[in-house]
């Protein structure tokens, strides 16, 4: 079994510390301005990446972050890990009973919030591809589709964040927005694995039928069979197995499982960290301490690591192309904003109401930067495309709570 | 009937009563019961059994009837065919049944937990009250620890208000009102933080308790003491859990809203956590003031 030699090890151990430490800083002042800690972790690594370090002192830059070797081959594997674990906590959070139990009024929201975003997303990128510098072909299919996807999702930490400081979280408008925002992240999790699964493929043999079969044959036998038998064996593990060593253990077991199943049907690991986590959240057998464990283990510790790492690929300044990022910005506003306002409106919420969840659902935060790396990793975007879609998700997260308090009654 | 007089009939007092029958081993506890419960509210009994009516069955009903000791003119048996919930749930519209007694077992198997059997789907769609008992006996069940739903709601009122009529008839111990609080995403929003997170639980609690005093105040509980209690947890599952707790002989809740559907078994959420695994016999209490309702959600 080959491993690190001790340069190797030491640059990586070097270069983790280096994250770490200063992410937490950095997260720590941007929480003293009331902004999201991942605003602070983004900023390191434009700092310490070829943005500014990599200007100014490339030598150095290299050294503490090589693009090569072995070193850089385990740090990528430590972000690849990362990503799958803030998956897997951003589906303990998604509670598909909290759509039901709302009825009419988040059925509305929900189908109108993602539709609206999605079809002018796919709409803008079908007609335009030149724009966004997509060739015709399947390329610009799976651009279009992931566009709409981009625009589509919402960002439920931040918004939970949002509606807990404007203590509004348990409002019928706190609920709804709560309820649209786990829907939205569902189904728009599930389109972008499809989107992943058909990369790189030969269109003509493309299966596009049995993908998307796979992907829900999938979805639904985890979370009706998979639930079951994990809600059965999670109050065993909690009290025979020692505490919180167990669960987290078993937690995270299960996920990276889950995660390797998909990446075997090749659909992508994401999916199955994303559906074992709705499969653990969903269950009332969770105890809520054994939850807050896995967010803060995740949160402090892996969420920083890939939040850096974001900074650390490219040039954010050499790629920052104002017009897409306006045009980007645009059609996150108005589709989100104006699609989940008209399905609220329509579900019976006051018009000052309905614009309220609008703009508090336009939040697109971490699940966004999340979407875009994986995209741009894939190849499925470019540089410039991903600088856009960053500073949307930094955008619309940092205004909805402001505009959302203007109009909510 | 005059189907009129159910529109806003208050959910209080229980001048009819139904119970709904079916000839198995529990038969008899379950008409003790029912017997107890209408002589305690002077109502009027009217027993009710879908399927096909015998000379036999008759027999064996009156054979039991007679051995309670049921008094003749006080009780209407009444014989239907047709599909059981929706055949028993008619009879109680135009009988103005104000309260429906069945009985129940704890907890069925899965299959038929998402198939629906006829206790569970009356739960679900009754437009009366419903009590469910999961252990009926000859000496009549006792409810002496009352646990009851505060769910922040304009049927609320109602609830406690039946609840308050129940207690006090039935000279209960203890009535506790207890509201959930279930904060989606509190854990990942709060992650960063875990001394915020505690203080948030902290405030909400006195929050929801200042909300359950007020709730309070707006009825009459004359010299009954009610206690009020906040909990933390998924609603439906974190009452009946408190209510298992606490050694409740009967929790009460508001009846559901919206027609609840298989989805909503299989994603269970709500009273489908409490039909799930009933923690012990369970009254949903169903408001039919329908104009004051209106009134108090605006």
């Amino acid at each position: 079994m080959s491993s690190l030699n001790h340069t190797d090890l030491m640059m990586l151990l070097l270069a983790i510390s280096a994250m770490l430490l200063l992410s937490r800083a950095a997260a720590e002042i941007a929480m003293r301005f009331k902004m999201p800690g991942v605003i602070g972790e983004i900023l390191v690594g434009i700092v310490l990446g070829p943005t500014i370090l990599g200007s100014f002192f490339p030598d150095l830059s290299k050294a503490i972050f090589p693009q090569e070797g072995q070193s850089a081959i385990a740090l990528d594997g430590i972000v690849k890990i990362s990503v799958v674990m803030l998956l897997f906590v951003a589906g303990l959070e998604v509670q598909i009973p909290l759509v039901l139990k709302q009825g009419r009024l988040a059925v509305y929201t929900s189908l109108t919030s993602m539709l609206f975003p999605f079809v002018t997303g796919f709409a803008v990128a079908w007609f335009f591809p030149e724009f966004f510098l997509v060739s015709d072909g399947e390329s610009k299919l799976l651009f279009a589709l992931f566009l709409g996807t981009a625009l589509a999702i919402s960002a439920l930490p931040v918004i939970a964040r949002i509606l807990m400081d404007l203590k509004i979280m348990r409002t019928q408008v706190g609920m709804l927005i709560m309820a649209s925002a786990m829907f939205n992240d569902l189904v728009g999790w599930l389109i972008f694995s499809f989107i992943l699964s058909m990369m790189g493929k030969d269109p003509s043999r493309m299966n596009v039928g049995y993908s998307i079969l796979l992907i829900l044959g999938f979805g639904l036998f985890m979370l009706i069979i998979g639930k079951r038998i994990i809600d059965r064996a999670l109050p065993w593990i909690q009290t025979k197995l020692s505490w919180p060593g167990g669960v987290l253990s078993i937690c995270l077991g299960v996920c990276f499982l889950f995660a390797a199943i998909t990446e075997s049907m090749h659909i992508h690991a994401i999916l199955g960290a994303f559906i074992a986590g709705i499969a653990f959240g969903d269950s009332v057998n969770l105890h809520e301490r054994a939850r807050e464990i896995i967010h803060q283990f995740v949160t402090n510790i892996f969420a920083p690591l890939f939040f850096v790492s974001i900074g650390l690929k490219l040039n954010f300044l050499a790629y920052f192309d104002i017009w897409m990022v306006l045009v980007v910005l645009v059609l996150a506003f108005v589709g989100k904003v104006a699609g989940a306002s008209i399905g609220a409106y329509w579900g019976g919420l006051s018009r000052r109401n309905s614009l309220a969840v609008g703009f508090g659902m336009n939040a697109r935060g971490v699940m966004e930067i999340i979407l875009a790396t994986l995209a741009l990793n894939a190849g499925l975007i470019g540089e410039k495309m991903f600088v856009a879609l960053v500073v949307m998700a930094l955008v619309t997260s940092l205004t909805s709570g402001p505009l959302m308090k203007r109009f909510i009654d | 009937m005059d189907l009129k007089v159910l529109k806003n009939k208050p959910s209080w007092p229980f001048e009819t009563i139904g119970v709904a029958i079916a000839f198995s081993p529990r038969l008899e506890m379950l008409l003790a019961e029912a017997k107890r419960l209408s002589e305690l509210f002077s109502a009027k009994l009217i027993l009710i059994h879908v399927g096909k009516k015998s000379a036999s069955l008759e027999a064996d009903l009156q054979v039991i009837i007679t051995k309670l000791g049921f008094i003749e003119g006080t009780y209407t048996p009444i014989w239907k065919e047709g599909h059981p919930v929706d055949t028993i749930l008619h009879v109680c519209k135009d009988n103005a049944v104000d309260l429906l007694i069945a009985g129940a077992v704890e907890r069925e198997s899965m299959l038929r937990f998402y198939i629906g059997s006829v206790s569970r789907e009356i739960c679900r769609k009754a437009k009366c009250s419903v009590l469910m008992l999961t252990e009926p006996s000859i000496a009549g069940t006792v409810f002496k620890n009352i646990v009851v739903n505060g769910v922040e709601h304009p049927k609320t009122r109602h609830t406690l208000g039946t609840v308050l009529y129940f207690a006090q008839k039935e000279k209960a111990d203890r009535v506790t009102l207890v509201r959930e609080i279930h904060m989606p995403a509190m854990a990942m929003s709060s992650a960063e933080s875990g001394t915020e997170a505690d203080k948030l639980k902290q405030e909400l609690i006195e929050e929801e308790t200042a909300g359950l005093h007020d709730l309070l105040q707006q009825v009459d509980s004359g010299t009954m003491k009610i206690g009020v209690e906040s909990v933390f947890g998924k609603t439906g599952h974190a009452i009946a859990s408190y209510a298992k707790q606490q050694g409740a002989d009967l929790l009460v809740i508001n009846s559901t809203d919206h027609h609840l559907t298989i989805l909503d078994r299989l994603f269970t959420h709500d009273i489908e956590f409490i039909l799930a695994d009933l923690p012990c016999n369970l009254l949903i209490v169903h408001s039919r003031v329908e104009g004051e309702l209106n009134k108090l959600s605006h």
